[in-house]
């Protein structure tokens, strides 16, 4: 008989467990169990009320006048599974009307079923052995890292933050440094910063995994490693300012590092920033681009972090743009399907989410698919190709790279 | 979570702050459950609606002990809560440090905006409103008839047999028409309707994010039978003209038209009705932290707690 440790789950959750009202609002929304597969146990309701079930057959009264009940191991395994198949989108967390924080539970769900030795899934474990071994998920080796900016050539020159002090530090992120396909967001976040003018430099090869994957599989303990030397070297490039492209690590910068270690600068997400240059007159989006874009919310920066505006209000800086709102948008987002490791673990899962967010963009007649995460525009990219749409995934920073051209 | 930290769940909460012993608990609570005991036991009840004394004291033993399970049951939930992590020392010593952090943080400078989250979010429950408002309706019309029906109870008790205080006592005092029968009818009725809207929802419309289970229908069928029959008592009471609802007064007005439709014969049982009512509004007592019905214990902290968490971190 297996005894769960509980000493891992956080006060909040065990109390999120009982105040649970078995609405079911939560189940009409969850992307995954309930629109993707329809499946109860990993919706919230599902997850926190079998949750309840085996705390309080372990640890309940009745366990503690009669003894604690043991718990197949099937039912540990198939549990485990379905919380992995929780993209942690925080869609619960809008409807929820008992107010629970069901972000930090399902995280906190993970760190659980790692200490019980439940998690994470065969594929996370591969990832973390990358991260362990050489600094990213990628298996990429940390020279490569740089690798992005090669086609900026002389263009732009990105500073040495290590070697000098450059006011902004652009964390680059793992998924834009490495990935072939998606470092086009780096090129082009690079590539407005200096049409800004910005004194900007990067980590170069000495930039470290933000951890974020460590952390949304459950395994937090591991990380403070990386999370510290990571902080280190922001105190040793000592910037004003601290600035992402990516909504995952500006996520984990920006909430989880200050659990580990002081930040000597703020963290911004690029879509702040930017916004901010654009108002400010610094940036001018002056070329027409004539095109109906719709813009997907990541939700690591809508849900996690209230950044619906930002992204927005440089589309609309962008003249000849028309923009158009899908009817899932702002905090009721559909979710891309890929976060919370799901897209390693269950990819096929993760794309059929992601073709239905496909399919909300179709339905409001864009030829432009626009976000401001590397892993959103990664899975939607690929679920307009299997779904067959004409549509274009683009990225906000090259979006409006468009209109910093010369007007033709 | 670091959400909650900040408020009542201190990350460098460590025995240096002065552990008290895990004991100190068991005394509280032995010391809440014979007050209680005491008090309900000791009251004179010269008012009461009943005149079989024995079938009154087995009414007030029963009550006592159902306090007492629900005082344990509510215990037991929270030292189950407090075996998570963040926190020092045993799940005794860590609840009361918790709850002497909380009764600070009531009576600190948060004390408005707690307030105003309580209210706005937990009791008028907000949020429910934005995802349905006849669901929302519903629950406001149990939960402000059940609340309602808890401060009416504690405040004519102390009136009749504290301070025998004549407005409430005379059959047509005005405080007695106005509360007792009046206000005591209006939050009935309010449950009454509530439960009906949630019942007809739950087993006619059956909206799909509704999964119907034993502990919805027990839930339910439990708050039904103590209010239902609250009436059809209260309607045998007219019936049988019981001292105190002998005037046949408007002011009961769903107690009257129940007594229409219960025979006048009814009214002779009258005593037996009130016992098996009060056992059951006892039993209800001591069944709420074992069931669904728990959350309304642990929700508005929840919802209290995220609300203020939220107004902070927007503050900041
Ligand atoms: C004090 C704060 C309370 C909060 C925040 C709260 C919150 C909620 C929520 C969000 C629901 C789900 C909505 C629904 O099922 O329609 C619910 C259901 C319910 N609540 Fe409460 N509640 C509270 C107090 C109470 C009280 C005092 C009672 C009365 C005994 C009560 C009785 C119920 C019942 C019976 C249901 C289930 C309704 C159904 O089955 O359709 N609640 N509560
Ligand atoms: S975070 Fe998203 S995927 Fe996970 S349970 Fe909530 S709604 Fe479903
Ligand atoms: S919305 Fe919240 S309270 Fe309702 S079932 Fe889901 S987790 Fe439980």
């Amino acid at each position: 008989m297996k005894r769960l440790d509980i000493s891992k789950l956080d006060v909040a959750a065990l109390l999120g467990t009982d105040a649970c009202v078995r609405c079911g609002e939560c189940t009409l929304t969850c992307p995954t169990g309930g629109e993707a597969q329809d499946v109860e146990l990993i919706t919230p309701r599902g997850k926190l009320l079998r949750m309840r079930d085996f705390v309080k057959r372990q640890y309940g009264l009745r366990a503690r006048l009669f003894g604690p009940k043991g718990i197949e191991d099937d039912e540990l395994e198939e549990f485990s599974r379905r919380v992995y198949e929780c993209t942690i989108c925080g869609q619960c967390k809008v409807v929820c009307p008992a107010g629970l924080d069901t972000i930090g539970f399902w995280e906190n769900m993970r760190e659980f079923l790692v200490a019980n030795d439940l998690g994470p899934l065969p594929p996370h474990q591969q990832i973390v052995k990358s991260i362990e071994n050489y600094d990213n998920p990628w298996m990429q080796p940390r020279t490569q890292r740089p690798g992005w900016s090669k086609r900026l050539g002389k263009e732009v020159v990105i500073g040495d933050s290590l070697k000098e002090r450059h006011e902004v530090l652009y964390f680059v992120g793992c998924t834009a440094a490495y990935d072939p396909n998606i470092r086009a967001m780096a090129e082009y976040t690079a590539r407005v910063l200096a049409r800004a003018g910005v004194d900007f430099g990067t980590l170069g090869n000495d930039e470290g995994c933000c951890g974020s994957t460590m952390m949304r599989t459950g395994l937090s303990d591991s990380t403070k490693g990386m999370v510290l030397r990571n902080i280190e070297r922001f105190e040793k490039a000592a910037p004003a300012l601290i600035v992402t492209s990516c909504a995952g690590c500006y996520k984990t910068i920006r909430q989880d590092y200050p659990k580990y270690g002081k930040l000597p600068a703020p963290v911004r997400h690029i879509t702040e920033f930017v916004g901010d240059l654009i108002e400010s007159g610094k940036l001018v989006p002056e070329a027409r681009v004539d095109r109906t874009v719709t813009f997907h919310d990541p939700c690591h920066l809508g849900r996690h972090n209230g950044l619906y505006d930002q992204p927005r209000s440089i589309l609309e800086a962008i003249p000849g743009l028309r923009i158009v709102e899908m009817e899932r948008n702002r905090d009721d987002a559909r979710c891309c399907g890929a976060g919370g490791g799901v897209k390693t673990a269950f990819p096929e899962l993760a794309n059929d989410i992601s073709e239905l967010r496909v399919a909300d963009a179709e339905s409001v007649g864009c030829e432009v698919l626009c976000t401001s995460c590397p892993f959103c525009y990664q899975s939607l990219k690929s679920a307009i190709a299997s779904s067959g749409s004409e549509m274009e995934m683009v990225d906000l920073m090259e979006l409006l790279w468009q209109s910093l051209q010369a007007p033709r | 979570m670091i959400l909650y930290e900040p408020i009542m769940i201190p990350s460098g909460m460590k025995d240096s702050l002065g552990r008290p012993s895990g004991s100190l608990l068991y005394i509280a609570l032995a010391v809440l459950i014979s007050a209680f005991t005491a008090a309900v036991l000791l009251l004179p009840y010269d008012t009461v609606y009943i005149q079989e004394e024995t079938y009154l004291l087995w009414f007030l033993v029963v009550m006592s002990v159902c306090f007492a399970v629900f005082l344990l049951g509510m215990t037991a939930n929270a030292l189950l809560w407090m075996r998570g992590k963040g926190l020092a020392g045993t799940p005794e010593a860590r609840l009361l440090l918790l709850v002497s952090r909380a009764v600070r943080t009531v009576f600190s400078r948060r004390l408005p905006g707690l307030l105003r989250t309580f209210l706005k979010e937990a009791m008028y429950t907000s949020k429910l409103r934005t995802l349905s408002r006849s669901r929302w309706l519903a629950h406001l019309l149990i939960l402000g008839g059940f609340a309602a029906m808890l401060v009416l109870d504690v405040v004519v008790t102390i009136c009749l047999d504290v301070f025998h205080w004549s407005p409430m006592i005379d059959s047509d005092g005005w405080a007695k028409l106005l509360m007792r029968d009046l206000a005591f009818d209006i939050a009935g009725l309010m449950m009454l309707v509530g439960l009906c809207m949630a019942i007809v929802r739950r087993l006619v419309l059956r909206p799909r994010q509704l999964a119907t289970e034993l502990a919805d229908v027990a839930s339910l069928s439990f708050l039904l039978i103590i209010v239902v029959g609250g009436f059809v008592l209260e309607g045998m009471g007219i019936d049988g003209a019981i001292p105190g609802h002998e005037s046949e007064n408007a002011y009961s007005f769903v107690g009257l038209a129940f007594s229409y439709v219960t025979p006048d014969s009814a009214g002779q049982y009258y005593d037996e009705a009130w016992l098996l009512h009060g056992v059951l509004s006892a039993l209800f007592v001591a069944y709420i932290p074992f069931s669904k019905l728990f959350h309304m214990i642990a929700a508005p902290i929840t919802i209290t707690l995220e609300g203020l968490a939220t107004r902070e971190a927007g503050r900041r």
